[in-house]
């Protein structure tokens, strides 16, 4: 089989993570996607690092080219008078138009679905920003910060005396990327049997409540509202990271252990070699060991702190229970298990030169997505999108040019 | 709010027509969901005795009975429900059949573990000389191959593992993972749109194929490429509590305000700087903005270049500021003035948004069959052609066994009698 989406054609406008994440899952499986920027309003994740000495500037960002290979970029002007009418002719090229900026960019440039659906009938677009695109917040101005915050996972994360946390990263950019490939791989499915296409509204705020649906229905069924509990579990114990060996002065080493159920903590103790305090007849059941959980995990930690983390997750799981190193950036480049899966794909790149890019959590047997170009300097394939994919001529590009309409 | 009615046809939506067969536990129950709620036949198959989720508390109005456990109810809306048990040969024969007929399976296991379709005899190789245009799709803790492949996992140790724990937390204290299962949730609609994906394959050149989905993995992508920047930075991820680090500085991102807690982040770049100003603006009307905060060139503002004294400075205006002022009250001036600013809510909070409200996020759900009527997050997208959103009600345990192996033509007494469903 060829690569799934070979063929298809991709605008994509917008910036950060949560559009373009999910626009790279068509473009490493094949698909010609066209990146818009301007000099004027380059992608925010240029500047996120950005210092004045930056060796590259706005094109060495690494996490841009982290998130964008496989596309390619062009610099459109669209406060330009003729700006909105380039995009205009883009769209006509298009079979998916993705954008994620605040609900009234697009409108403003005449570039809304009605307008799009004017120049080409089965057009999809797809709209993520943090509210949606209706409602009196509509505009609000958030990025995954913020969406992280409002739908609930900050409050979730962390201990219950101290300040919510993050998760790190902001979760909603990892979350929607994910949402915005399911929707639009869902409709080219809805356009190949109908003809038809559609418009599509995901609000990032919404997605993830939607994925916290337990944290609603605990809140709205029993009026219970759920907060932050560390690493326990309601369900079993032990649960926690536990500090591990210090490995190479480095004493941030952890060690992640659940025993799910009576049988894994059978399993535990015969692991650790079985000492007396384990034999504690309270500890048999999940019942008993959530109410003297402070003091088992002191236990299950003093027996971690001489061990390493590799160690003790290799010891636990040759033992048939749930344990795994609390891995940092640096271990997971190192991480057995991703390199057999080839996780990280070496790239080379005009203006950071060879820099890691990282895969998706999934393989398919028949059709291996793949990195088949860097991620695009600002406007580096302007002369090729225009004059090939668009087919304008040599005189109009060059005048379109000079009267700034590519900057 | 909006009413979704009980025995809706699944039909409509961008997946109608497509049957899938579920036999996910927790780890997968959102890509069912997110199917069904797309307009999949979702048939979600379960042991006789049900699936272990039903056990677990909470429960609704704290009735422990396997009908009502939240977490059951919550993730698996908009799909039927059957039994079956696959440890007979009678009940593989039946799952095969099922397969001729399905185009997609979803199931939650590594390659070696008891409940694995593999450990059956069912795994992919089985199926396709079934159905050689099915797809199938497994999330697994570490993937179906490999050192860790035949290794446990769970959400924790899949965070973890997937590197994004180690940044979450306090310095001072362990590393932590969100109290609900995030790695669950990445992994499920990673799997979603691994079926969808893989159905465009199969319609565009004819085939089936494979879908292996690892909860490891899934949770590389939330460190927003921290991991493949290390050879680049030499930045292994240190935990910076409810704060980030800017090129010189530590900056706090998560305040504490008169009744909870809100994000707000010092970053610059253009996207960002108008925000500040108009904080400082609004801090100004209110008679807590200093002087040294109005007199600065914003404009010029640069994360990476300021210093820890200047940070410290201007934040502890912000700070005493942000403490004067209720959740509620910034989010509204923050939503007025366009401050990048929220809140970090609580359910009941969210529950309670005037923009979730105005676009009739959240729905009542009627459960006859269980006699309750409950309140769930509605669709998670809204297209011009209909809402993805929820179709039914989580099954009951053999709900639809009449329905689906009544379509069969097998007698579901007889089934019933023999241990079969």
């Amino acid at each position: 089989m060829h690569a799934l989406f070979k063929g298809l054609k991709i605008l994509e406008f917008g910036g950060g993570a949560a559009g373009p994440f999910g626009v790279r899952y068509f473009a490493d499986h094949g698909a010609t996607v066209v990146r818009v920027e301007s000099r004027q309003r380059p992608d925010f994740i240029r500047l996120l690092r950005l210092t004045p000495d930056t060796p590259g500037a706005i094109d060495a960002s690494h996490m841009f080219a982290m998130v964008n290979p496989n596309k390619y970029g062009i610099a459109l002007n669209m406060s330009h008078p003729k700006g909105p009418e380039i995009a205009r002719r883009l769209v006509q090229w298009a079979d998916v138009v993705a954008e994620n900026f605040a609900p009234k960019a697009m409108a403003k440039w005449g570039l809304d679905y009605d307008s799009l659906r004017a120049l080409k009938a089965d057009v999809i677009m797809i709209s993520t920003c943090l509210n949606g695109q209706t409602g009196p917040d509509r505009n609000y101005p958030g990025f995954g910060g913020q969406g992280s915050a409002i739908s609930g996972f900050n409050h979730l994360t962390g201990w219950p005396d101290r300040e919510p946390l993050g998760p790190y990263g902001t979760i909603t950019d990892s979350l929607s990327p994910r949402f915005v490939a399911l929707l639009v791989g869902s409709a080219l499915l809805h356009r190949q049997r109908t003809g038809q296409g559609q418009y599509i509204d995901l609000s990032q705020v919404e997605a993830g409540v939607t994925c916290l649906s337990e944290n609603i229905l605990t809140c709205a069924a029993n009026d219970d509202a759920l907060g932050r509990m560390g690493n326990r579990s309601r369900h079993a114990a032990p649960h926690g990271a536990f500090r591990c060996a210090p490995q190479d002065g480095d004493d941030d080493r952890w060690v992640a252990i659940a025993v799910h159920d009576d049988a894994d903590w059978q399993r535990f103790r015969q692991s650790i070699g079985d000492p007396p305090w384990a034999a504690d007849a309270r500890y048999a059941t999940t019942a008993g060991r959530l109410a003297q959980v402070d003091e088992l995990e002191d236990h299950v930690a003093a027996w971690t702190r001489t061990r390493t983390a590799e160690n003790v997750m290799h010891t636990l799981q040759a033992a048939g229970v749930d344990a795994g190193v609390v891995q940092n950036f640096e271990d997971l480049i190192n991480d057995p298990q991703l390199a057999h899966r080839q996780h990280f794909r070496k790239v080379e790149h005009a203006a950071i030169g060879t820099h890691l890019c990282e895969r998706g959590g999934t393989r398919f047997s028949a059709t291996p997505e793949d990195i088949r170009m860097p991620a695009p300097c600002l406007g580096e394939h302007s002369e090729y999108v225009y004059r090939e994919l668009l087919g304008m001529s040599a005189a109009e590009y060059s005048a379109l040019q000079a009267d700034g309409v590519f900057s | 709010m909006s009413t979704v009615a009980n025995d809706k046809r699944l039909t409509a939506g961008n997946l109608g027509g497509y049957q899938i067969l579920d036999l996910t536990g927790e780890p997968g129950f959102l890509a069912g969901k997110l199917l069904g709620d797309l307009g999949a036949d979702v048939i979600k198959i379960e042991p006789l005795g049900g699936d272990a989720a039903r056990r677990r508390g909470p429960f609704v109005a704290g009735t422990a009975d396997p009908e009502r456990s939240i977490l059951w109810l919550a993730l698996n809306t908009s799909k039927r429900g059957i039994t079956l048990n696959v440890d007979t040969a009678r009940g593989r024969a039946i799952f095969l059949k099922l397969c001729r007929q399905a185009d997609a399976v979803i199931e939650s296991a590594g390659p070696l573990e008891p409940h694995s379709l593999a450990a059956r005899g069912l795994g992919y190789d089985a199926l396709r000389k079934t159905n050689p245009k099915l797809v199938m799709c497994s999330i697994s803790p570490f993937g179906q191959s490999g050192p860790y492949s035949t290794y446990r996992g769970s959400d924790i140790t899949a965070v973890a593992m997937g590197g994004n724990m180690y940044p979450t937390g306090n310095p001072d204290r362990a590393p932590v993972r969100c109290s609900l299962p995030v790695a669950y949730y990445h992994a499920g609609i990673e799997a979603a749109v691994g079926v969808v994906f893989a159905l465009w394959g199969r319609e565009t050149q004819g085939e089936g194929q494979f879908v292996d989905v690892s909860l490891q993995e899934t949770m590389l992508m939330p460190n927003m490429t921290g991991p493949a920047q290390f050879p680049l930075t030499g930045f292994k991820g240190g935990r910076a509590g409810g704060g980030f680090r800017g090129g010189r500085a530590f900056f706090h991102e998560l305040w504490p305000a008169a009744d909870g807690y809100v994000s707000f982040a010092l970053r610059g770049g253009a996207a960002r700087i108008p925000g500040i100003i108009a904080l400082i603006e609004y801090m100004d009307e209110c008679g807590m903005a200093p002087a040294s905060l109005k007199a600065r060139d914003w404009s010029q503002y640069n994360h990476n270049v300021i210093t820890q004294a200047e940070v410290d400075e201007i934040e502890s205006a912000l700070g005493a500021f942000f403490r004067s002022k209720t959740m509620a009250e910034l989010f509204a001036a923050a939503c007025d003035r366009n401050l990048m600013l929220a809140p970090a809510n609580t359910a009941r909070q969210i529950l309670a948004s005037r923009q979730l409200a105005a676009r009739e996020f959240f729905v009542q759900v009627d459960d006859p069959g269980r006699g309750i009527t409950l309140t769930y997050p509605g669709a998670f997208a809204k297209t011009s052609l209909g809402a993805a959103t929820i179709r039914c009600p989580a099954p009951r345990l053999g709900q639809h066994n009449g329905d689906v192996y009544g379509a069969l033509g097998l007698d579901v007494t007889a089934l019933a009698a023999e241990g079969i469903i």
